[in-house]
């Protein structure tokens, strides 16, 4: 089986301030993998790496067989990401977003596009700066899905989320996988881990640990973040 | 790239039509209040020309501002100068760290794109912009002669927008360069280095010993009283505005390719 990420003793700094420290990981084609830890241990900055918004110090990333570096277009076309905080122009409708996003693609998504804002019930009439965190939050999700990519990054996707929203979302994922597509799920709740992800690995402090099981309990789940306190 | 840069032009429209319609309409309006001043300004205008070092500084003792020459180099000279200026250095200043700091830059980024192409597609809104803001206050300016039944100087004046629009670029080239650095909108700082531009310029005129330096600045070889009243402009002057808006955009692009952003 191949792999959809590998990352190779990542590392990057922000001056003298801590990003991420030797960070090697491997996600399997196909699969839903979970990416946990506290808040500031570095798993923004991994994505944000890999996304090639960061310029990593050192370290290799490959994102479905290319180099994120010299790949970075093609990796993009190939990747829908979805951040933990969902922005768009507010001057621009849901529905302009939404088809100038798969125009970039140069891509006809609107098939795609209508079923997906019809099960999340979004509104593609509004302007940005008229929607909740959670309705930004459904744009983003459209426009990370509408591509049909080969593999979803998603940062916190469910924050702001309602839970019809949340749990019609993770039955899009699960479709999407079944028919091929990679998950990698930055998230702070340990439900979605537990329910949805077949693989997990937790940062803290900016070092990577894998797990051996996704099924985690509360006071395991909790010491990973207590621990990062102390 | 193509949708990137018709995107920034549909974001930028309402800017750049009150920009254009305002500078312009000012000049319009000016090139019409001459008749009505005409008579006033005879008197006027031999006083201005004595004024030592002012009347250098605003070209008013090579032209008289009683001529429609004199009139429009020194008052409409000054309004589109000035307002050109500030146009382009806050519509270059904010168009790249606008993204950063209404963190739309994620969105935008994490398409299919490379940020040289972003940058490019951004680039090419300023210019077109700036491009479309000289035709239209030249076509408000033409209208102001034609009103007046005045025949328009047409080598000076093509002289003049051209040197105007290099000017622009330059600063907004400049202002690209900055944007590209930062992260946050700095509208204020572009609107200061248009003024400082402007203020370095008046103060070679003023100044004797510094004369021989306003070459370097951008005002230096779009002066509307120079070019109306015959003088020669320096070639120096716009190949160091050429030079400055090329590394200008060049750095933005070597910049901006090379930091983090935010997020």
């Amino acid at each position: 089986m191949g792999y959809a990420i590998e990352i190779e003793k990542l590392t990057k700094n922000y001056g003298k301030a801590r990003g991420v420290e030797d960070v090697s990981l491997k996600v399997a084609e196909g699969d839903i993998f979970g990416f946990i830890g506290p808040n500031g241990a570095g798993k923004s900055t991994t994505i944000r790496s890999m996304l090639g918004f960061l310029k990593f110090d050192q370290g290799k990333i490959t994102i479905l067989g290319m180099d994120s570096v010299k790949d970075h277009e093609k990796i993009l076309a190939e990747v829908g990401y979805m951040p933990s905080e969902a922005w768009f122009y507010n001057s621009m409708k849901v529905s302009e977003v939404i088809a100038y996003a798969a125009a970039v693609r140069r891509k006809d998504c609107r098939k795609e596009a209508e079923m997906l804002c019809e099960r999340l019930k979004l509104d593609t009439n509004k302007r940005i700066k008229e929607l909740s965190l959670g309705n930004r939050k459904k744009v983003s999700i459209v426009c990370a899905m509408q591509h049909k990519p080969k593999l979803f990054i998603f940062d916190e996707p469910t924050s702001g989320l309602d839970p019809l929203i949340q749990k019609r979302f993770f039955e899009l994922i699960n479709e999407y996988v079944d028919q091929g597509t990679t998950c990698l799920l930055s998230t702070h709740v340990l439900s979605e881990v537990n329910k949805y992800c077949r693989n997990a690995a937790i940062m803290r402090e900016g070092r990577l640990m894998m797990l051996d099981s996704h099924e985690i309990d509360d006071d395991t789940f909790l010491s990973y973040y207590e621990e990062d306190e102390s | 790239m193509k949708r990137v840069f018709l995107n920034e032009c549909k974001m930028n429209i309402r800017t750049f039509l009150i920009w254009s319609l305002v500078v312009g309409g000012l000049g319009f309006f000016c090139i019409t209040l001459y008749e009505s001043m005409q008579g006033d300004m005879e008197n006027m205008a031999d006083a201005f020309s004595k004024m030592g070092a002012f009347s250098d500084a605003f070209g008013m003792s090579t032209l008289s501002i009683a001529t429609i020459e004199g009139f429009f180099a020194t008052e409409v000279g000054t309004v589109h100068g000035l307002g050109s200026a500030m146009f382009a250095a806050i519509l270059a200043i904010g168009i790249l760290s606008k993204e950063e700091e209404g963190h739309s830059g994620e969105f935008l980024f994490s398409l299919p794109l490379s940020r040289k192409k972003v940058l490019a597609a951004k680039g090419l809104c300023v210019f077109a912009a700036l491009l479309g803001f000289t035709l239209v206050c030249t076509a408000l300016y033409i209208a102001g002669f034609a009103f007046l039944g005045e025949e328009l100087p047409v080598k000076e004046f093509a002289l003049f927008m051209s040197g105007q629009f290099l000017m622009n670029v330059e600063i907004a080239a400049v202002c690209f360069a900055i944007s590209a650095l930062s992260g946050k909108n700095r509208m204020g700082l572009g609107i200061g280095i248009a003024l400082i531009f402007y203020l370095y310029d008046i103060i070679g005129r003023v100044v004797p010993d510094l004369k021989d330096y306003i070459f370097v600045g951008p005002f230096s070889y779009a002066n509307a009283s120079e070019i109306f009243s015959g003088a020669e402009i320096r070639t120096a002057a716009v190949v160091i505005g050429i030079a400055v808006a090329l590394l200008a955009a060049v750095s933005a692009f070597v910049c901006y390719e090379r930091r983090d952003l935010a997020a």
